[in-house]
């Protein structure tokens, strides 16, 4: 009975995390070949011919990963400041509550937000005109469905930074960094020193696979974008939906195949960040 | 068997369980030619599952208040409603294709002429079944409107429900001279720039159709099978023309928003200045709610814009036909259409045919209250023309992304 419960273990995790994702994959694979799809007439390589010529995925891809980057490192940066200027404060009951709350607020919600609050007929907006600072909604700057995706990068810091302080700061006390900055001190090491050679390193190290983790999902992130996005470029989860559901039937395959192309590059970064550094682990 | 051979095992069980579907009803077939009377036995008791669009509340507000108890209390019918338009109606009817679910979950479907051909197309509608509906006497068969449906012959599988015309809508305290043609609407821009955009949907493509008719020369230029060499030279000259004046579209042209729903909200803010949809621009209840300012007007492009009807349908595998046409009947009722007409309501068009009515509900339909905002379909019907082929819908999504979002 003993070494049955981690079998059994394996292959709930296998039977629920495995074979749904491996099916979903190779029906999507089928699917961008032509195999399967009641619109479709059989093996054909022209809608990879076509998504690979077009461009656009790379577009979107490039995009994402922008967006994703400028957003993951803005929350990280932003979280690794607060825990370090307001730790004392953070820990108060009251913030430490308040801090939990937009980990509560689903994207979707945090996504409308946002376009209530900056778009042109917005609450700032608005604010703006009975100030005297605008004269025309026209004249409020591009905050929402805009090039730069100041819309979609913001709302991502609202929903990631809080969880990030949170994270720092439960590491800051159960790693004791602060016994270990006190001995640094005691050994010589100014403030800046401490900061830079144990605290940051410490942070860091403990809690990549986490940034990193959060990173993929903002490269796959739907809701905001979808919200919060301009048609063009589109971030991969829009582009992918929106070919999937496009009018001509013929081409819906094009979707899968973004969708294909997307998971395995996904899944082929995941394999090269993750695994060497588990058996450095290891082998030290 | 150890645990490692039996999950995999009672999974792939499960599996199986799970694939397999209620047998298809035999008697499908003889629905379409069975008397009336028999249609309306079987169907009593049934309950049948209704997809449609849900994102108004007037809408919602008839079905759920009006339709679903009357259902009910007239045949014992429990009329259950999902959200769902085009686009959820064509993946729900293509992963059931692909599943060869023989028995589905939804039996009726509310449609237009878009998904009216990509259903076709998949084989995904039942019938012909109009023709076995009472109430079908009631509609004029032989209005174009209503017996083709993007160039396509309806042939009676699908019903129509409502009929309409798209409309410009504007607000008339800001905007003293709506423009009525496109080189009007060039002054326009240039006047009030920022405040026009073209939706990228199928409202945005339906102005697009009714831009490429009046660059064809006349309301009829698009009529007819798809024609590729007459498309290639009116895109052109459409695009020419857009990408001519999208430094004066909203955002100076670098983005367009995904529906019209975005916007309408654009223009309750007072961003746009210049908007257009369907059921006659959508204006009456907007106004009413408050979300668009009492000065709301709306009027038809000189060249013409789009009038059609919008249809409910029977899906190939639905469950319960029988029940499905007894609700389909039952919405194309006199008493059903009248109170579709309620100005305060859903505020649509009737299908049928008023003349040939009981001089009763000639006077009840003659007497309906008029719109204090949005413009009568009787107004802009001069300046009406006919979908064209679902081929121009195909390409204008297509290029309008290429030759103008993404340039």
């Amino acid at each position: 009975m003993k070494n049955k419960s981690p079998n059994f273990g394996i292959i709930l995790f296998i039977a629920i995390g495995v074979v749904p994702f491996a099916a979903a994959f190779i029906y999507a694979l089928l699917y961008s070949f032509g195999v399967i799809g009641v619109a479709n007439k059989g093996f054909t390589t022209e809608f990879w011919t076509s998504v690979v010529a077009s461009g656009e995925f790379f577009r979107s891809f490039l995009y994402s990963l922008l967006i994703a980057l400028v957003a993951v490192s803005i929350s990280v940066g932003g979280a690794l400041w607060s825990t370090l200027k307001f730790r004392k404060r953070l820990e108060q009951k009251f913030l430490s509550f308040v801090i939990y709350l937009p980990l509560a607020v689903p994207g979707i919600v945090t996504g409308f937000f946002t376009f209530q609050l900056f778009s042109k007929g917005g609450f700032f907006a608005r604010l703006s005109y009975q100030l005297g600072w605008i004269t025309e909604a026209s004249q409020f700057p591009d905050l929402v469905n805009d090039a730069l995706a100041f819309g979609i990068v913001l709302s991502f810091i609202t929903m990631i930074m809080p969880f990030f302080v949170l994270l720092f700061l439960n590491v800051y006390k159960n790693e004791r960094i602060e016994a270990l900055s006190v001995l640094a001190q005691s050994l010589g090491a100014n403030a800046k020193q401490v900061t830079q050679r144990i605290i940051l390193p410490i942070l860091i190290k403990k809690t990549w696979v986490l940034i990193v983790l959060y990173f993929i999902f903002l490269l796959g992130a739907y809701e905001v974008p979808l919200i919060l996005g301009q048609e063009s470029p589109q971030m991969l989860s829009v582009l992918i939906i929106r070919e999937i559901k496009q009018y001509d039937l013929d081409k819906i395959s094009e979707g899968y195949v973004f969708a294909v192309m997307y998971t395995l590059i996904v899944s082929a970064a995941a394999i090269v960040l993750f695994l060497p550094k588990k058996r450095r682990t290891y082998e030290t | 068997m150890s645990i490692l051979q039996k999950v995999p095992f009672t999974i792939l069980s499960i599996l199986v369980i799970l694939s397999c579907t209620e047998n298809p009803s035999t008697n499908d077939e003889a629905l379409k030619t069975a008397p009336w009377t028999e249609i309306a036995q079987k169907a009593e008791g049934s309950t049948v599952n209704f997809m449609m669009w849900q994102g108004s509340p007037a809408i919602n507000e008839y079905i759920n208040n009006y339709v679903v108890p009357s259902v009910k209390e007239k045949y014992n019918i429990s009329l259950k409603i999902s959200g769902g338009q085009g686009p959820e109606i064509v993946q729900l009817v293509m992963g059931e294709k692909q599943a060869n679910i023989q028995s589905g979950q939804v039996d009726m479907v509310w449609i237009n002429g878009e998904t009216f051909f990509q259903l076709r197309k998949l084989n995904g509608l039942w019938g012909p079944f109009v023709g076995q509906l009472p109430n079908a006497k009631h509609i004029d068969m032989n209005d174009p409107f209503i017996n083709t449906d993007f160039q396509q012959p309806v042939k009676g599988m699908e019903a129509p429900w409502s009929i309409n015309q798209f409309a410009i809508v504007y607000d008339s305290a800001r905007v003293q001279n709506p423009p009525k043609n496109l080189q009007q609407l060039t002054e326009y821009l240039e006047r009030y720039p920022g405040t026009f955009t073209i939706s990228n949907d199928f409202t945005g493509m339906t102005l697009l159709k009714s831009f490429m008719a009046e660059l064809g020369g006349s309301p009829n230029s698009l009529d007819g099978p798809f024609d590729e060499e007459k498309y290639n030279g009116l895109s052109q000259k459409l695009w020419a023309y857009v990408n001519g004046h999208k430094k004066y579209f909203w955002k100076e042209g670098r983005t367009f928003p995904k529906e019209q729903s975005k916007m309408g909200q654009l223009y309750a803010n007072g961003e746009l200045l210049l908007v257009y949809g369907f059921s006659e621009g959508g204006i009456e209840e907007k106004v009413l709610n408050g979300l668009y300012p009492r000065s709301t007007r709306g009027y038809a492009w000189k060249n013409g814009t789009i009038k059609n009807s919008n249809y409910l349908g029977v899906l190939y595998n639905a469950p319960q036909k029988a029940g499905a046409m007894q609700v389909i009947d039952f919405l194309l009722s006199p008493e059903a259409q009248l109170r579709k007409a309620n100005v305060n309501g859903m505020n649509s068009n009737t299908v049928l045919n008023i003349e040939s009515l009981s001089a009763d509900w000639q006077e009840k339909f003659k007497t309906v209250a008029k719109r204090q905002y949005g413009p009568e379909m009787k107004q802009l019907e001069k300046n009406a023309i006919a979908e064209p082929a679902p081929e121009y819908m195909i390409r204008l999504y297509e290029d309008f992304r290429k030759q103008v979002i993404e340039k």
